[in-house]
């Protein structure tokens, strides 16, 4: 076995998210491999475009559902390259890898999910995830994107605003910018969406940290905030997950490019996370 | 362990017998520094060196090398299994290469590294230590595994010390060229351990290294360090555990397409940046700092991740010296 090697499959579907996100949804050649093919929320592939190159993308669909789905941002060489692919296209897929949010662990208990900007790609998969099996207390999800236009899922996220209580799911949204769309938005559920940063939906909200977890996704700036306003509250370290981001190149901790930490303990984002706890990030400089 | 003597008049001999194995490389001195080059004749071959410059890494891990080529819209895999000798391998190399062989053959193993390293025949040879030698201060100065024959130096041939089962083979099918070792040899062997034992002049004071460098995060040594060194990337290359690699897909022509992997330098700017410009470590002092804790990184199976070979020294163009680095980091402490 060559764990260098991808596995071709075809481009289902292409949808348009964002003017800079785009879902892919996508089947393995091999029947036997969809078959096979199961991962845990949080954990990531690397998508192979045979002659431009590769690079690690979440999976942003739930291990519950089929096909699989990657949600790419237009964001430089290789993923201006994948956007231009069409439907029908064969593209690489390896994996999956890294170690995901640990699902068993957290049954029974309040999930509290905080994405920022493109986190919401792995965290959307543990909210699908929850809800499919409905093996989890109640799911908040704290979401805070830059304006309307930007939201990802948009669909999936105004109808878990409008009819979330009754799957014991709270989506709650801050933006950054102004615009109609996100005012009328906010008067029609002034409770939950708000103009500012992701840390203000926290506010009015009584979690019960015997029994939560605080799951995070989002650009490193904004885990500083958040995990204060977590540990405020008394959550304990190791109640608080985050998925983290590196350069990666083989995503099975040989090529050296997402070690961090010091001579005492040393991490390979690839293979020790991408999900840490905070514990873990106060014993390994430089995660976060 | 077994042991037997190869006597000196047998050498070549036992040279030539390893041809069939497959092609022999082994240290050729190149103007004032030495190299792993193929060799045919035993006498081309400079075994009384201390470093060369390019460590054995290069034959499992190489500067630059192919894993697929595109052919009929796919990958199909490159790679070579040819078996080879590499002849006079020092310790701190074959703990170099036991190293390597925690992260390449772990799980998942890598194909390309796993071929090489079986189809290598490993002949280690005893050596003397220079000025810049500290492997005894990381017990890397001897090898208790990681090669097929070793070889250390008698004042009439060579004590060989059997480390494989294909050491065994080749012995055995050589029966003729070895003889069994004398109380002679043996005092001769214990002679020379000890005079090298005290022939180190540099020491690394290992204990507590790890915590102490975590604990010296903010030390200003770092940035003084940082602001001599000149980013170039010698050090990683040179360094016999250093390992990270770049891949690169790189069209030869119209229609056909290769996946490569080179090395990579954690010294370079680009080592942690992702998309959007976002860098993990933005500074020269981040990268140099982020050296010294990768090499000084305390694996309690294993060790640390440097294994004294003093190249990084030898090769700096700025003069850095990695133990005066630690040294001086350990001070700001104290
Ligand atoms: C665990 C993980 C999960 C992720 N999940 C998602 C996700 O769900 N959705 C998403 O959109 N993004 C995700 N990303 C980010 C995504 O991987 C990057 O956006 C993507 O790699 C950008 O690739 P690019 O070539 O388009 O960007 P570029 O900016 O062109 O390159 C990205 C990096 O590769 C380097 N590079 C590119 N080409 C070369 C070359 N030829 N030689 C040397 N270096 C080169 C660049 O220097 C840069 O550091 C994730 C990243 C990680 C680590
Ligand atoms: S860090 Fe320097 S001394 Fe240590 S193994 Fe690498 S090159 Fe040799
Ligand atoms: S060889 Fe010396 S100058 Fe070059 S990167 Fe290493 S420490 Fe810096
Ligand atoms: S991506 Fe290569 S070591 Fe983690």
């Amino acid at each position: 076995m060559n764990p260098y090697e991808s596995h071709p499959a075809r481009i289902l579907e292409v949808k348009d998210l964002t003017p800079r996100e785009k879902l892919f949804t996508l089947r393995f050649l091999d029947e036997e491999l969809n078959e096979e093919f199961t991962f845990r929320p949080g954990q990531f592939v690397i998508v192979d475009v045979p002659g431009f190159g590769e690079f690690p993308i979440s999976l942003c669909s739930s291990p519950t559902r089929s096909p699989i789905q990657l949600c790419i941002r237009k964001a430089g060489r290789m993923t201006k390259f994948i956007h231009g692919m069409k439907e029908g296209s064969v593209v690489g897929i390896r994996g999956p890898y890294g170690n995901g949010f640990p699902m068993e662990d957290m049954e029974g208990s309040n999930l509290i999910l905080v994405a920022g900007g493109l986190g919401m790609a792995p965290l959307r998969s543990v909210l699908w995830y929850a809800l499919d099996t409905g093996k989890y207390e109640h799911v908040w999800l704290f979401y805070g994107t830059k304006a309307y236009e930007d939201i990802l899922f948009r669909d999936e996220i105004l109808h878990l605003l409008k009819h979330g209580s009754a799957m014991n799911c709270t989506v709650k949204l801050a933006y950054e910018i102004e615009s109609p769309s996100c005012i009328y938005l906010e008067q029609g559920f002034s409770d939950r969406v708000c103009r500012g940063v992701v840390t203000d939906l926290f506010r009015g909200e009584n979690f019960d940290v015997e029994n939560s977890y605080a799951l995070i996704c989002g650009p490193p700036i904004m885990y500083r905030f958040v995990i204060r306003e977590l540990l405020n509250r008394k959550l304990s370290p190791g109640r608080i997950y985050m998925t983290l981001e590196r350069r990666m190149r083989c995503g099975v901790g040989k090529c050296g490019h997402c070690v961090v930490g010091t001579s005492v303990s040393m991490k390979y984002i690839c293979q020790d996370g991408p999900v840490f706890t905070y514990w873990d990030a106060l014993s390994t400089r430089g995660l976060i | 362990m077994r042991y037997v003597k190869l006597p000196s008049g047998n050498f070549e001999d036992f040279f030539n017998s390893l041809k069939g194995i497959g092609q022999i490389y082994g240290p050729v001195k190149e103007g004032k520094t030495h190299h792993f080059r193929r060799v045919e004749e035993a006498g081309e071959m400079d075994l009384k060196y201390t470093r060369t410059m390019l460590p054995p890494k290069k034959f499992f891990v190489r500067p630059r090398e192919r894993l697929f080529s595109l052919e009929d819209g796919w990958w199909r895999k490159d790679g070579d299994g040819k078996p080879f000798v590499l002849f006079g391998v020092h310790s701190c190399d074959v703990h170099a290469l036991k190293i390597l062989d925690r992260v390449y053959l772990s799980e998942p193993v890598d194909p390309y590294y796993a071929e090489r390293r079986k189809s290598a025949f490993i002949v280690g040879i005893s050596c003397l230590p220079d000025e810049l030698c500290f492997c005894k201060s990381l017990g890397t100065h001897f090898a208790m595994d990681g090669f097929d024959l070793f070889l250390h130096e008698l004042p009439d041939g060579w004590l060989v010390r059997i480390g494989s089962v294909r050491g065994h083979e080749v012995v055995w099918e050589n029966a003729r060229l070895f003889d069994e070792v004398s109380d002679e040899d043996i005092a001769n062997f214990k002679a020379f351990e000890e005079k090298r034992a005290e022939a180190f002049k540099r020491e690394l004071r290992s204990e507590g290294l790890a915590d102490t460098l975590d604990l010296a995060y903010n030390s200003p040594v770092w940035k003084e360090y940082a602001e001599k060194c000149l980013a170039c990337g010698n050090c990683n290359l040179v360094c016999p555990t250093c390992r990270c690699y770049e891949v690169c897909d790189r069209w030869v022509d119209a229609y056909r397409a290769v996946r490569e992997r080179r090395y990579d330098s954690c010294f370079m700017e680009s080592h942690g940046l992702v998309a959007g410009g976002h860098n993990f470590r933005p500074t020269r002092l981040d990268r140099f700092r982020h050296r010294y804790y990768c090499k000084s990184y305390f694996d309690p199976s294993a060790g640390f991740n440097c294994v004294g070979c003093g190249r990084c020294d030898e090769f700096c163009p700025a003069g850095i010296e990695h133990v005066k680095v630690l040294d001086e980091i350990r001070g700001s402490l104290e």
